[in-house]
């Protein structure tokens, strides 16, 4: 019986990395070709007054497949039809924290995505954005893998001590943010990424005012008083504990990344 | 000349007139007859005052009570919303700004 078990739990975990598989390769060939036609797309979080607009293509999502597969458990099953064409769906499940979830509907016969979903931990709907009509053939585009960010997560440590980041969620990228900006003087924005989730968090001399998604505390700084926010599609509590601890901030050591990310742009 | 000047000499006009400026008995006791009245009136009308509940007491006019409550809500007001007013905090929609630079093109 207990043999009956191992391997169950052997051939379990098989098919999760096989669909976790498939649908990398699905987010590697998007990255050359997508549909097009018309795409309603839905966006509750972040606020805003008109939350549905339309668009020929689906919205950009930065997949990072090796964080996904870490955090994610990623089921494939039979999807509706998108648009009247023939899908997969793939539902992405945090294996920890309280993470939003998805769900990717990939053509089966493209192996592109038709449809994407973001909901919160309580099923609450975040974001949308499915193909309503779609043109006959594919289009090439010329998209790019996502840079790494070796040396991030260490220089992000020495930053901010004390910073406990949400669990699944690492440094992906650093830009300095522009002086113009609301009014920012400067200051640094830091975007986390658990493979398919981001949140930004700033350092800035200025605060902002707690909202949905949206947590800040009071720094030390080398220059006098700072500012660290941290802004995503988690529960309050989560982003309030993550900040609990930071006291100060040194944004000296994310010199050499802003740079590098500025001089991308 | 008028009819009156021929009817009243100037001499009697005179002496009429001083006997007006000149307060007699007469006009003393009805001075005090009314005076008298007057105490008493306005001795009842506050004895009335006094009984009168707090709120109903015509002392303070209206209108300074309607500002005094005015200026009370205004205090009231900018104290309770003083927080959010901080000029130095951002709208959170900065923070929505920043977190919708992360998310990608296009949503």
């Amino acid at each position: 019986m207990r043999r009956f078990s191992v391997l169950a739990l052997l051939l379990c975990g098989t098919a999760h990395a096989s669909d976790a598989d498939d649908l990398a390769v699905a987010l590697k060939k998007a990255r050359q070709w997508t549909a097009r036609g018309q795409v309603e797309v839905s966006v509750f979080f972040p606020p805003r007054t008109l939350p549905t607009r339309t668009a020929a293509a689906l919205p950009a999502v930065p997949f990072r497949p090796a964080l996904l597969a870490r955090n994610f458990t990623v089921t494939r099953s039979e999807g509706e039809a998108v648009a009247g064409r023939p899908s997969l769906r793939f539902d992405l499940i945090p294996k920890q924290g309280a993470a939003a979830r998805w769900s990717l509907w990939i053509d089966r016969v493209w192996n592109v995505p038709l449809a994407f979903e973001e909901r919160m931990p309580g099923g609450t709907l975040a974001r949308r954005a499915a193909f309503v009509k779609v043109n006959g053939a594919l289009s090439r585009v010329s998209g790019q893998a996502l840079p790494p960010s070796t040396g991030l997560s260490a220089a992000l440590k020495t930053a901010l001590p004390g910073l406990r980041l949400p669990a699944g969620f690492t440094p992906v990228a650093a830009r300095a943010r522009a002086a113009a900006q609301e009014e920012a003087q400067g200051g640094t924005e830091i975007t986390l990424s658990d493979g398919v989730n981001v949140l930004a968090l700033i350092v800035a001399p200025r605060n902002v005012r707690p909202a949905v998604g949206v947590a800040s505390v009071r720094v030390a700084g080398a220059g006098g008083v700072r500012f660290v926010w941290l802004v995503g599609n988690l529960p309050d509590a989560a982003l309030k504990s993550a900040l609990q601890g930071v006291r100060q901030v040194d944004e000296s050591g994310l010199g050499t990344f802003t740079a590098a990310a500025d001089s991308n742009r | 000349m008028s009819q009156f000047e021929s009817e009243v000499g100037d001499a009697e006009l005179d002496a009429l007139f001083a006997q007006a400026r000149e307060p007699n008995e007469a006009d003393a006791g009805a001075a005090e007859r009314f005076l008298a009245g007057h105490r008493v009136r306005v001795a009842r009308t506050q004895a009335q005052i006094q009984t009168r509940p707090l709120w109903v007491r015509p002392r303070i006019p209206a209108k300074w009570l309607a500002a005094a409550l005015a200026s009370a809500a205004v205090i009231a007001g900018v104290g309770v919303l003083r927080p959010s007013l901080a000029p130095g905090d951002l709208p959170a929609s900065a923070a929505y700004a920043a977190y919708q630079d992360a998310l990608g093109e296009g949503w």
